[in-house]
């Protein structure tokens, strides 16, 4: 039992990572039906990001300071990026077919593996990344149950990230916009709504909580990659088609539900499918189910057609 | 009177086809004035024109004497609204939040305010809500403002539309089609809607079938056949005209009279 109750905790965790992820696709897919396959590199320079300012910082910062310094770090570089990528990559495709912007999207995602992989310094294999939360500190929950300091920080923020953009988006102004542009975008713009700030104001929070992930993995795996983005960025993206892409509630729920079919599917399934190898199939598995019996998703709404 | 609203030869072709043909069109402020013809005959692309929608192809529009500009969120801010033929609500959302929609132009708080939330992002967000629900209370909807949009029956989400419109503070509102599908109950209370939005002193462009409603409640009738503004006058003027008749009836051809 403690073992179940120990892989639910690790399953959470997992999920809240790709739960963050997916709110950055399906935001955006929400708002311009565009499937943005190089969110999961937003994610990983979020990583770096932080990485890169904890560097900079004095030797000896305390934790408490250099965290949150990392973690604005991080935002600053992700969503400069994710700014810079949907100003010059995808608007200009705007009404184009919606097959050049997916492709597009793949484009910009390996440009930017690349781009980290060439130009940051000693990034072709992992980079350390500081354990500034130790990961060795475990919290009891009962029984044999605990949690690790980074795994509870993770959850943390997540949960925090995803309470704040929802609050965000059914109570502000700006999310309002953001509702109306989703379900009708020409009457947005007549309700006197600038939509392409509104598209930008979606990648912007999008990348925000990217970030917020990457630098909850480099604390948890004490490295960034460059290529940590691209399976990560895939199940996140599974994650928001289980949940019902374009729906908020629908990407948290995905995430944590993927998170813990993956933990617990490694976990138990029987051989010869168990154990770590068959780690990255299971969502893939989840996506395939998901689409052939409810390619809606979980929360997700019939799309009705555009007038 | 000071004039709202100019269209001075506005033409819009799609390809081969012109849509709009030089048409001019004056609104003065306080006025109703009605778009009658036949389907088909540019009515709806001539409101585009105005609002943005579509950028003519040639002619020129003002708004108070300032030209109105091409993007859709500038008309509304200029203060040009309108309402459309086939209803289009934010459907999943309440009625008060579709109207809160509307409230854009007129706020300010953007995503910093709304995180930091500060007193200034109370205020504005109070003031719109009380504004809205005036406006819901002013269609005669205040009752169901919490309702999704997709919900209401049909001649208030027409209401809906309305209320959404004017929570954007126009100085003219565009009208297509208002009483579209509407039994004579719901055309006779939008009626008394047009007159109490006349008396806030909002002009009103209404493009209509309902030939009853139209001389009615218009000072004015434009009328628009195959792109062309065949006349304009007052509605007795264009009710009694031939060539108004004749382009909805069609000419009697020598079989018919003979």
């Amino acid at each position: 039992m403690d073992l179940f109750l120990q892989q639910l905790v690790n399953g959470l965790v997992l999920g809240a990572t790709y739960g963050l992820i997916a709110l950055g696709y399906t935001m955006v897919y929400g708002i311009v039906q565009l499937i943005n396959f190089a969110h999961g590199e937003i994610f990983m320079l979020g990583g770096f990001g932080a990485l890169t300012t904890y560097l900079a910082l004095p030797s000896g910062t305390p934790a408490g300071v250099a965290l949150p310094l990392m973690l604005l770090g991080g935002m600053a570089v992700s969503v400069t990026v994710a700014v810079i990528m949907e100003r010059f990559a995808y608007r200009p495709l705007r009404g184009a077919p919606r097959l050049a912007p997916l492709i597009t999207a793949l484009g910009v995602s390996i440009a930017l593996q690349e781009l980290i992989r060439n130009f940051y310094p000693r990034a072709k294999s992992a980079r350390n990344f500081p354990q500034l939360v130790n990961p060795d500190r475990r919290f009891s929950l009962g029984g044999d149950v605990s949690i690790s300091a980074p795994n509870l920080l993770t959850i943390v923020v997540a949960v925090i990230g995803m309470v704040a953009l929802s609050t965000f988006v059914r109570r502000s102004r700006t999310g309002r916009a953001m509702q109306a542009t989703a379900q009708d975008p020409d009457t947005a713009r007549l309700m006197g709504i600038d939509t392409d700030r509104i598209i930008v104001t979606a990648f912007v929070l999008g990348a925000a909580l990217a970030a917020v992930a990457g630098l909850a993995q480099g604390l948890r795996f004490g490295q960034v990659d460059f290529r940590m983005g691209f399976i990560t960025g895939i199940k996140a993206f599974t994650a928001a088609v289980l949940g019902g892409i374009g729906n908020i509630s629908g990407a948290v729920l995905g995430g944590f539900t993927l998170g813990l079919v993956e933990v617990m599917a490694t976990q138990y399934a029987p051989e010869p499918f168990a154990g770590g190898a068959w780690k990255d199939a299971w969502a893939f598995v989840v996506l395939i189910v998901v689409l052939v019996f409810r390619p809606t998703g979980l929360l997700g709404e019939r799309v009705a057609a555009r007038a | 009177m000071t004039i709202v609203l100019q269209a001075s030869a506005v033409t819009k072709r799609f390809g081969g086809l012109t849509a709009v043909k030089s048409v001019d069109l004056e609104v003065n402020e306080g006025e109703v004035v009605g778009l009658i013809g036949p389907n088909g005959a540019g009515k709806t692309t001539f409101f585009n024109c105005l609002t943005g929608l579509e950028t003519p192809t040639a002619g020129e529009v003002t708004y108070r004497g300032t030209p109105l500009p091409r993007r859709p969120d500038l008309v509304t801010k200029a203060g040009v609204a309108r309402t459309f033929q086939n209803i289009r609500l934010f459907p999943n959302m309440t009625a008060l939040e579709n109207v809160l929609v509307g409230r854009h132009t007129r706020t300010r708080a953007g995503v910093l305010a709304a995180v930091g939330r500060g007193p200034r992002y109370h205020r504005e967000e109070r003031e719109s809500e009380d504004r809205s629900r005036e406006l819901l209370d002013f269609v005669g909807l205040g009752k169901v403002r919490n309702e999704l949009a997709k919900a209401l029956p049909y001649g208030d989400q027409r209401k809906l539309e309305i209320a959404r419109a004017l929570a954007t503070d126009p100085g003219l509102l565009l009208l297509d089609e208002p009483t579209a599908g509407m039994n004579p109950n719901e055309t006779a209370a939008t009626v008394k809607l047009v007159r109490a939005i006349q008396e806030r002193s909002i002009a009103i462009v209404l493009i209509e079938h309902d030939m009853r409603f139209v001389f009615g409640l218009c000072d004015r009738v434009a009328v628009l056949v195959q792109g062309e503004k065949l006349m304009e006058g007052p509605p007795s003027a264009v009710q009694a005209d031939e060539r108004v008749v004749a382009a909805y009836l069609g000419t009697p051809t020598e079989e018919d009279t003979a």
